[in-house]
């Protein structure tokens, strides 16, 4: 049974198929780069560019690799911190997913209620979908009043 | 009589007029925190026959912060004696009727039903604003200390702060900004 096998191997000898170099990409990691397209004359010059993150130049360095950026830094944030909440959401407002924000599960579950506490609070309104209203004064019924939230209330994991 | 013991003397007969800005204050922790001042019960000579009460003047009543959903689960109940005459207002139908009302009701709810209590209630000026009339305004010699810290939005903040800000977290190398 081994050497019929071993026969079969040696004649059928499937090789990988070898992909020559794509040009094009569906995956994202093409769109990483800003496209710049220059006009000269007949020549059409198409480049893609890195971008440099605009947080680099404010990022804090972390002295414990192993631990989540919050958990390194052993805050307590509260709903109110909106400097902080701000850098884990969209310009939408919308939580970041764990893959890009990098927290631990236990940050993420807390960090994401805190933004929803700060959103219902109006604190950051300016952070929300184009098409709605970014002023917490105008918003429906007791919706445009002011309130706060307690973070003692959260769950604790 | 020394002019310090005479000082003391005007000072402690004196009815003070205190300010109090509500924005952003639980209406409900305010009202303990007034109640004092309203009543006198911080000063020595305090007797509740004594009247030695000092008036507080809230300002941006308007402002007020509940706790949670509780401007939608705070009620209200009023009845008018006829039957069927009970109504049941929430919070913030009642805050949007008159921004004073919560405040005041909570004030008054916190002290003891005696004959005291509507003289002490005549002694606290609630305005849902800042705008105070001037005779008012010249009384104040004392502002009272907030227990809550107001929030400051995220679009109150410049742009330069919010850019300069230290960043916790930076997007990975293969995310797409927008
Ligand atoms: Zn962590």
């Amino acid at each position: 049974m081994n050497s019929i096998l071993k026969l079969s191997r040696h004649f059928l000898k499937l090789e990988p198929i070898k992909y020559s170099n794509r040009a094009i990409s569906i995956y994202p990691h093409l769109k990483l780069k800003e496209i710049y397209e220059t006009q000269n004359g007949k020549e059409l010059l198409i480049e893609g560019v890195h971008i440099e993150s605009p947080r680099s130049k404010y990022s804090l360095k972390m002295e414990d690799a192993n631990k989540c950026s919050l958990c390194a830094l052993d805050l307590e944030v509260k709903h109110t911190d909106v400097l902080i909440l701000s850098q884990y959401v969209r310009n939408d407002g919308c939580m970041l997913p764990r893959r890009v924000t990098g927290l631990c599960g236990k940050q993420q579950r807390r960090v994401s209620s805190l933004v929803t506490m700060a959103q219902k609070a109006g604190l950051m309104s300016n952070l929300n979908p184009a098409n709605s209203n970014k002023d917490p004064k105008k918003r429906n019924g007791y919706k445009k009043y002011n309130k706060y939230f307690d973070e003692s209330t959260l769950k604790k994991y | 009589m020394s002019s310090l013991k005479r000082v003391q003397q005007w000072a402690t007969f004196a009815r003070i007029w205190h300010i109090y800005d509500a924005s952003w204050q639980n209406p409900f922790q305010s009202a303990g925190l007034l109640k004092k001042y309203l009543m006198g019960t911080y000063k020595p000579i305090y007797h509740p026959l004594n009247d030695c009460g000092d008036h507080v003047v809230v300002i941006n009543s308007g402002d007020i912060a509940l706790p949670g959903d509780e401007w939608k689960k705070r009620v209200y109940f009023h009845h008018t004696g006829y039957p069927r005459g009970a109504s049941w207002t929430l919070a913030w139908q009642l805050h949007k009727k008159d921004p004073t009302l919560v405040l005041k009701k909570a004030v008054y709810n916190s002290m003891d039903g005696n004959l005291q209590r509507r003289y002490t209630m005549e002694r606290l000026h609630i305005y849902p604003d800042a705008n105070v009339p001037a005779d008012i305004m010249k009384n104040i010699s004392n502002q009272l200390a907030t227990p809550r810290e107001v929030p400051k939005r995220l679009d109150h903040y410049s742009e330069k702060e919010v850019e300069e800000f230290p960043k916790i977290m930076d997007y990975p190398k293969n995310y797409i900004l927008r």
